[in-house]
């Protein structure tokens, strides 16, 4: 239970590591380090008194009863400890800053991403997709000559991505798995079987496996293949040298038996009723287990303070006792390592507020995520949309190649939900059916058959550079409940990317053509998120794969944080997440930062373990 | 209306013709008493009260005909300014659970009272929607099927 200790407790603790933010990458920092044996403090800002089923049923009950039901529905509206809502997001006047939301947007692009403010973070609500980059995306700037080279490389990465895929409980087949450079050790096994393609997959397959689509000068073939997943599938027998997996159920306190193998809820974003699906909390359990780790919930890290020596001396926290009620506690949190696990946003958020924007001025900017691409039509026949999780199966080919050299890379997901996100279908089918189209009785049946069940919906996420002038800056104009500083986003979307884009409007023509489907696609100019290109207009959704703000690098001049995810300025803060990667590819970011997380964590153990203890001035 | 009971008959004779689906479905979705509770708050005991005499009107007049409960529904029901509104927000509740704000121009001429607001009936509503079963999937997030069924045909019951 994360509350058996108290904040004066905790305060009177030197702990070997204090970690901000109890998402996945807090989460794998905080278990990797308590099973070495050190003393770990995890400070997380939102509620979670439990790690408990009947938490977990409250979110799903305000799901049910949420009349629109966005991304965040699940979750209270906290003003002490707040998160970004999409419907929050407005059409942006140029020059004029938006304060709706609690992210500030100011502009020129408007960007719906979120994250999630609640003990586990945004896993709470993601959708599970657990990919690995490519190889190739590694080296951006040697290989095609574009954005920035990491400082490690896949092989690097190999085998903290397989520490990642246990962790995460992924589910997939080596098999379909193996493109595009990405290789695994001779008889690796994925933790479960990957999960069945669904109907829809299949037909969509059936015609558009071999179909060749040129992007510059490169020759895709395309085929439909099963996507790895951070849910419950069936056990594989062979994992780890045929030693098997258990598959993570549920978390509580009191163990009961629910999150068993994914049941095909469609409902992984916002949240799965079973608990199939990864959530950082199944991580935390198990760190508690250790009894070496104190989680502290409602308690937000407020200002981090550096000493004489260049090194962070503690860290101001605010806890609360309500959401609705903005009273609250202060108080300084010590350690010998201090690591901001909060995301990329609040991350660089945090630091900017206690007025460390780094010795190079970088802490905020480079700031990614994926541009993506909706786009949606008719199956020539009913093909069962509507069932499964969101997406099973995903087209991989145009994902690499010499393309790259002029514009982004793409990733295309087969939708088994429809076209629930650009068009807000099932429920504008049927409104449309009864009040437009007059229809009652049988015809209201048959036309939500015809409607909905044939819905084919193609997302394609583009890639996109780091580039400076994207970044999270504050401002003391905006605070929020607790007087904190609110993130303030500038954010445009590059002629790189929208070249993809572009790219990726004429691959879905050319797949729906091929199909015989009945493109549907239209875009709306004075819907948030129109973006004009080259006389055709776009609307382009946010990815939700924060990255960059504080990039990793092989030097302290152009980058924030080492290999390590270790501030180049404070050698005692590490700052992991998304935010260090310096290229994001076309992979949805969480499995990479697993991996990372398990990496940088080795790292701090060692420098934990072999070192004296540092000395804490102040 | 005569009593409660006969409100109720009369709710679920009018949403099995505006639904499609059999009073015998309908009532196996727990929900028929909560959706006529909610259609009353939102339009008050007199609209109510016309749609259901009307309903039962056109029924009867039909008999069994179902052309002629088309044409007399269309007539008397549908198209009717007060009615109308009303009855395709049933429709729509009995599908997903929600009950949708009136027109504006509907609430000007007749009624605006405070239930009538967007707002999912109950967390069960949502749950026990119809238009999942219609298209032969579940509410997302509540009954899933089961692991693997999805890569088979749907099973759709079209009538
Ligand atoms: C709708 C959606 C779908 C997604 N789907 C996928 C997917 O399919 N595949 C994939 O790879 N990725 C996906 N993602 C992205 C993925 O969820 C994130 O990359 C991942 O959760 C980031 O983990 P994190 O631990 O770095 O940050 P978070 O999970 O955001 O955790 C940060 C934690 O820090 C806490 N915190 C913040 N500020 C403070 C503070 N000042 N003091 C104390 N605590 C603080 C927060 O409350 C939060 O709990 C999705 C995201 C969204 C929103
Ligand atoms: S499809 Fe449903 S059961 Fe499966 S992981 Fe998603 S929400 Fe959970």
């Amino acid at each position: 239970m994360p509350a058996q200790i108290d904040h004066a407790e905790a305060a009177s603790i030197v702990y070997d590591a204090l970690v901000v933010g109890s998402g996945v990458s807090g989460a794998i920092v905080a278990r990797s380090l308590a099973e070495r044996g050190l003393r770990v403090l995890v400070v997380e800002a939102g509620p979670g008194e439990e790690l408990s089923v009947a938490d977990y049923e409250t979110y799903l009950t305000r799901f049910y009863g949420a009349a629109a039901k966005d991304n965040n529905a699940a979750y209270e509206v906290n003003p002490n400890a707040p998160m970004p809502r999409s419907p929050d997001v407005r059409r942006l006047q140029p020059g004029h800053p938006d304060s709706t939301g609690y992210l500030i947007q100011n502009g020129p692009y408007e960007m719906d991403s979120t994250y999630t403010r609640v003990l586990g973070g945004t896993t709470m609500h993601w959708e599970g997709k657990a990919l690995r980059m490519l190889p190739e995306d590694f080296q951006m700037r040697s290989r095609f000559g574009q954005g920035r080279d990491w400082p490690i490389g896949y092989d690097d990465l190999e085998p903290y991505y397989r520490k990642a895929e246990f962790e995460l409980g992924v589910s997939a087949d080596v098999a379909d798995q193996t493109f595009y450079g990405i290789t695994f050790p001779p008889d690796y096994e994925f933790p479960m079987h990957g999960l069945p393609k669904s109907y829809l997959d299949q037909l969509v397959a059936r015609d558009l496996d071999g179909t060749e689509i040129r992007l510059e000068d490169t020759t895709c073939t395309l085929s439909v293949r099963p996507t790895a997943q951070a849910r419950n599938g069936v056990p594989n027998p062979a994992y780890d040298g045929g030693k098997g997996y258990v598959p993570v159920g549920a978390v509580s306190t009191h163990q009961v038996d629910e999150g068993g193998r994914c049941q095909g809820n469609i409902n992984c974003v916002p949240l799965c009723p079973v608990q199939a699906k990864y959530n950082a909390r199944k991580t935390l359990a198990a760190s508690l287990q250790t009894g070496r780790v104190d989680i502290l919930t409602q308690t937000i890290a407020s200002r981090v303070h550096v000493g004489e020596d260049g090194q962070i001396s503690h860290i101001d926290y605010q806890a609360y006792g309500s959401t609705t009620s903005p009273e609250h506690v202060t108080g300084s949190l010590r350690a010998r390592m201090y690591v901001l696990a909060a995301n990329p946003v609040e991350n660089a958020r945090l630091m900017l507020a206690s007025g460390l924007p780094g010795s190079n001025g970088l802490v905020g900017r480079n700031l990614m995520d994926h541009a993506y691409l909706l786009t949606w039509a008719l199956m020539p026949e009913i093909a069962g949309t509507m069932r499964g999780s969101q997406c099973t199966s995903g087209i991989e080919d145009l994902r690499a190649g010499e393309f790259r050299r002029r514009h982004a890379a793409m990733r295309v997901s087969i939708h088994n939900d429809g076209w629930a996100w650009p068009t807000g279908s099932p429920y504008t089918d049927l409104i449309a059916l009864v009040d437009d189209a007059n229809a009652y009785g049988a015809a209201v049946r048959r036309g939500l058959v015809d409607r909905i069940s044939r819905q084919l919906m193609l997302s394609f996420m583009v890639e996109l550079m780091p580039e400076p002038s994207n970044r999270i800056t504050v401002d003391g104009r905006y605070i929020d409940a607790l007087g904190n500083l609110r993130p303030v986003l500038s954010y445009s979307l590059p002629e790189y990317t929208m070249d993809g884009v572009a790219a990726a409007r004429r691959v879905s023509r050319r797949i729906f053509q091929r199909l015989g489907a009945e493109d549907r696609t239209s875009y709306d100019p004075l819907d948030t998120g129109y973006v004009g290109h080259q006389g055709e207009g776009y609307i382009i959704r946010g990815g939700n794969h924060w990255a960059g703000t504080h990039i990793m690098g092989e030097s302290s001049h152009d980058s924030v944080v080492d290999v390590h995810q270790r501030s180049w300025d404070h050698p005692n803060l590490y700052l992991v997440g998304p935010g260090s990667m310096p290229s994001i590819g076309t992979s949805n970011t969480t499995l990479t930062l697993a991996a990372m997380s398990f990496m940088t964590a080795e790292h701090i153990a060692t420098e934990l373990t072999t070192r004296p203890t540092v000395t804490i001035g102040g | 209306m005569a009593d409660d009971n006969d409100v109720l008959a009369a709710f679920l004779t009018l949403s099995a013709t505006l639904t499609g689906y059999s009073q015998f479905r309908l009532l196996g979705t727990g929900q028929a008493e909560p959706y006529l509770a909610t259609t009353r708050g939102a339009v008050g005991d007199d609209v109510l009260d016309q749609l259901l005499t009307t309903s039962a009107a056109v029924h009867d007049k039909a008999a069994d005909n179902e052309e002629a409960l088309d044409r007399g529904l269309r007539a008397g029901i549908l198209s009717d300014d007060k009615l109308g509104p009303v009855a395709r927000n049933v429709i729509k509740m009995w599908f997903v659970g929600t009950w949708y704000q009136l027109p504006q121009e509907w609430r000007d001429a007749h009624a605006t009272r405070e239930p009538d607001v967007t707002h999912v009936v109950s967390p069960a509503s949502y749950t026990e929607g119809l238009l999942w079963p219609t298209i032969g999937a579940n509410p997302p997030g509540a009954k899933g099927q089961g692991y693997g069924t999805w890569a088979s045909p749907p099973l759709i019951d079209v009538p």
